[in-house]
């Protein structure tokens, strides 16, 4: 037996205002406080065989996100779903939980794209929002300024080839835009950089903190679905 | 607009939104509308350094316990989100409900030092909250404050309504209590003040008036309420053992400072060092049982899966069982997986086996506090520390391992010469020399760091009579150890002089230096305990705009017949014993630590001591 679970939770509320960083400590001291002994790594700092499928920016909520984790002993998904329901802070919904295959590497490593819906108030119509998309996606490079993890400074970028597809439609008074990009370590596209390159395509002025993201759901490899 | 909705697009906007949040697992959930009284438990600074405060987990837990009180948390906004407040109209809220503060029945501000005064009322006016008590109607709440700094309350009287001086257990529920029956008798706020103040531990400012010599010192304090008490004694807990302690703390929702499971095992002090004001005002000793403190930490870490765990108290290995509990702590945090830190540790020979134990390979390194460089200044500040105690448990540390000590002085004590400060470098040197010739010249990096702090007098210590040193004075010392303590492996770090004369303008102030705290809030001061935050400037035209000497309340030395603004305040020790405290300090002589027979510190006049020559028997180096 391997041990091997993933939960599946949401992360909305206030509760979105913290980071992952924050989130893993919440998930770790939980499964401290149930019981659930994880598999600690070997060496110099011991640290707890558990993880986030992909990290979720500080900010944006998650309907469907996952982390994955090794136990000691094996469990049943639902006395693991029971005892750490409990242990929840508000805004932090447990979906479902299921036993990982042996043979797959870490979710992490196999996250491939992800879905987001971007919320951005506009007095831009439908008709408009899409016509300018259509424009948008049919540029065969759109320059998004991004910043480089090493120098720290901003350099442009072609996202478009890690665009998959955008949908918008207007609903009330946002635009919503439906996103699936690249996402994991082969190659990732924030929605950031969407948002800012589509926002200047087409002269949306809309602050940044009047918008909202939402990311509905992460893709893997080998078309495996959790 | 909705007040959430608002919240929200501030919060996209501002660095560590989850500070200004709450939800933290273990809060209280409550309808405000359904209790009698609405409290705002008030940190001044910021999150991080408010949820790491012990002090406020346990009156989060006793108030909260209770059905007609609701208890929520209220911290201080970092700069960019108080910007965002008062440029987007959002009043200082709490975490809980998202109240605004000035909603409240009561907001309770705790004092932990000096700097965080104009964070005081920087939240208050945030609140919406007129600072000083007289603009403040029968609809706002009542501003009260507690914790160390109160036992000098007089800088903060014309903003605080009402004082809880001491141990707040059961003096704060108390209060509470009364207040909840005088909002019910249909009484004023005045009337309910009247009442409270012969209550336990509780003084309200506005009762009484000083009056001035034309030197500027006091000339007596007038009561302007006759039935008001001439003298306030502090609350005081008669035991630890039977007081509620949390076992199911909130757990900070980002990373605090200190993120751990928390007990305390006594409270108090018996080593009596001079120019220690914790060491005075939480006498007398009161520990709490082996058994209790170890069911407290069982508990504490089960319900809220904690990996490390923390002892608290003014001296961990005082505790009378230290031995066996610490024993057993070590025993159970192994099984556990959890880290186990003592802090505050004598180092003697156990200790080192503990820490040995406990920090296995990984020695972070050892930190020792001498406070005074010669014997003859420790004898001063009745530090009882000798030559021999530190460098034999130095040498200890080097042979199982340690490469990196950290030695804690202050300068400016009473009574100091360049000698003493020689005497710092001199130790540091000794101990680069005792490496040396322990590890040998291949033995690796090693380093000792000398940590030097401005002595600041407080009030209710044998030095609260004394001298500051002047900012020149510190300066020249500053530069005199930096020369000195040029030395291969020694790093040198010592705090600003201009902070330190600050905290001691107010650690000892009167009520006239409110005015330089309502300057200083004016001219944009808060947060001042924050190197990033503080601005010099600010303060500068605050002692300009208010007309405050500071060397008035800082380098002046007083007399023993002068009357001290906190006099009012009993704090349970007695001033006699101050006095012939500071008198022995100046003669170089010795106080024995209290467990060896009782020195007559006066607290057992109010309150069961049970310390009296605890440790009779035991050879003491006493020389009276």
């Amino acid at each position: 037996m391997s041990n091997r679970y993933a939960i599946k939770f949401s992360k909305d509320g206030y509760i979105k205002y913290t980071s992952h960083l924050d989130l893993l400590r919440m998930f770790k001291r939980a499964f401290k406080k149930t019981g659930l002994m994880l598999k600690y790594s070997q060496g110099y700092n011991p640290h707890p065989k558990m993880g986030f499928a992909q990290p979720l920016s500080l900010g944006y909520s998650g309907k469907s996100e996952l982390i994955e984790f090794e136990t000691v002993m094996p469990h049943t998904t639902g006395e693991i779903m029971e005892k750490m329901r409990k242990e929840m802070p508000e805004g932090i919904e447990l979906i479902s939980c299921f036993e990982l295959p042996e043979n797959i590497k870490s979710l992490a490593a196999d996250a491939d794209a992800a879905e987001y819906k971007i919320w951005i108030p506009t007095s831009l119509s439908e008709d408009v929002l899409k016509k300018e998309m259509d424009r948008y996606l049919n540029m065969t490079e759109i320059v998004a300024l991004k910043r480089q993890k090493k120098t720290k400074k901003m350099e442009p970028v072609n996202i478009r080839p890690m665009i998959r597809s955008l949908e918008i439609n207007k609903v009330g008074d946002f635009a919503m835009i439906k996103a699936l990009l690249d996402c994991g370590s082969r190659s990732n596209c924030s929605p950031e950089l969407v948002i800012s390159s589509f926002c200047s395509h087409c002269g949306i002025e809309t602050p940044r903190y009047d918008m909202e993201v939402e990311r509905t759901n992460i893709f893997f490899v080998n078309k495996l679905q959790y | 607009m909705k007040f959430d909705y608002k919240l929200e697009k501030l919060l996209k906007r501002v660095e560590k939104p989850g500070r200004y949040i709450g939800g933290e697992i273990n809060s209280a959930l409550k309808d405000p509308a359904k209790v009698d009284v609405n409290i705002a438990f008030a940190f001044p600074d910021l999150y991080e350094i408010g949820m790491s405060y012990l002090g406020m987990q346990i009156l989060y837990n006793v108030l909260n316990k209770k059905d007609n009180i609701y208890c929520q948390r209220v911290f201080a906004p970092a700069p960019d989100m108080e910007e965002l407040m008062r440029q987007e109209g959002v009043p200082l809220f709490t975490l809980e409900t998202k109240t605004p503060i000035n909603e409240m029945d009561f907001v309770g501000f705790t004092l932990q030092y000096e700097m965080s005064y104009t964070t005081v009322l920087n939240m208050m006016d945030l609140g919406n909250i007129p600072l000083c008590s007289r603009d403040r109607g029968e609809d706002l709440p009542i501003i009260a404050a507690g914790g160390p700094c109160a036992y000098n309350p007089e800088p903060l009287a014309d903003f605080i309504d009402i004082f809880v001086i001491g141990d707040g257990e059961n003096a704060l529920p108390d209060l509470l209590d009364k207040y909840a029956q005088c909002k019910k008798a249909g009484m004023s706020k005045i009337e309910f003040l009247k009442e409270a103040c012969r209550m336990e531990g509780i003084y309200v400012p506005s009762f009484y008036e000083p009056e001035y010599n034309p030197d500027g010192t006091i000339k007596k304090i007038c009561k302007l309420y006759d039935e008001a008490p001439a003298s306030v004694l502090r609350a005081i807990l008669p035991d630890t053992e039977s007081a509620d302690f949390p076992v199911n703390p909130l757990i900070p929702i980002i990373e605090a400072v200190h993120d751990r499971a928390v007990v305390e095992t006594f409270r108090g002090c018996t080593r009596g060092c001079r120019f220690c004001q914790a060491g005075i005002i939480y006498r007398p000793v009161r520990e709490r049982s082996k058994d209790t403190v170890i069911k407290l930490a069982k508990a504490q870490l089960a319900n809220t899966g904690h990996d490390e765990l923390s002892l608290l108290s003014l001296s961990t290995s005082d505790y009378s069982c230290f031995e066996e509990l610490a024993g057993e702590l070590i025993d159970y945090t192994k099984k556990e997986n959890v880290s186990l830190s003592l802090p505050s540790l004598r180092i003697d020979k156990f200790a080192f086996d503990v820490l040995n134990k406990i920090q296995e390979y990984k020695k972070s390194g050892l930190t020792y506090a001498p406070e005074a460089g010669t014997q003859r200044l420790r004898d001063v500040i009745n530090k009882g520390v000798t030559d021999d105690d530190i460098f034999n448990s130095i040498e200890q540390a080097l042979i199982l391992g340690w490469k990196h000590i950290k030695l804690y002085f202050m300068i400016g004590l009473p009574t100091e010469t360049y000698d003493d400060l020689d005497g710092i470098a001199d130790i540091a040197k000794r101990i680069i020399d005792l490496n040396y010739k322990i590890n040998g010249p291949k033995g690796g990096r090693f380093n000792v760091t000398v940590s030097v702090s401005n002595f600041v007098p407080k009030a209710d210590t044998p030095f609260q009579w004394a001298a500051q040193n002047t900012a020149a004075e510190f300066e020249e010392k500053h530069n005199y150890l930096a020369r000195k303590l040029r030395i291969k492996g020694v790093t040198f770090n010592y705090h600003d002089n201009t902070t330190s004369a600050y905290e001691a303008v107010f650690a000892r102030g009167d009520r006239r230096t409110g005015k330089l705290l309502l300057e200083a809030h004016k001219a944009g001061a808060r947060l001042d305990g924050w190197t990033e935050y503080f601005r010099p400037d600010a303060w500068e035209r605050a002692f300009e705009a208010s007309g405050i000497s500071r060397d008035f309340y800082t380098t002046r030395e007083r007399t023993f017949d002068e009357v001290l603004p906190w006099d009012i305040i009993d704090c349970g020790v007695s001033k006699k014993y101050l006095i012939n405290e500071a008198k022995k300090a100046l003669d170089e002589k010795t106080t024995r630590d209290c467990r060896l027979g009782c020195t007559g510190c006066g607290i057992n006049r109010y309150v069961k001591c049970s310390m009296d020559g605890a440790l009779r028997g035991e050879a003491h180096t006493d020389n009276e």
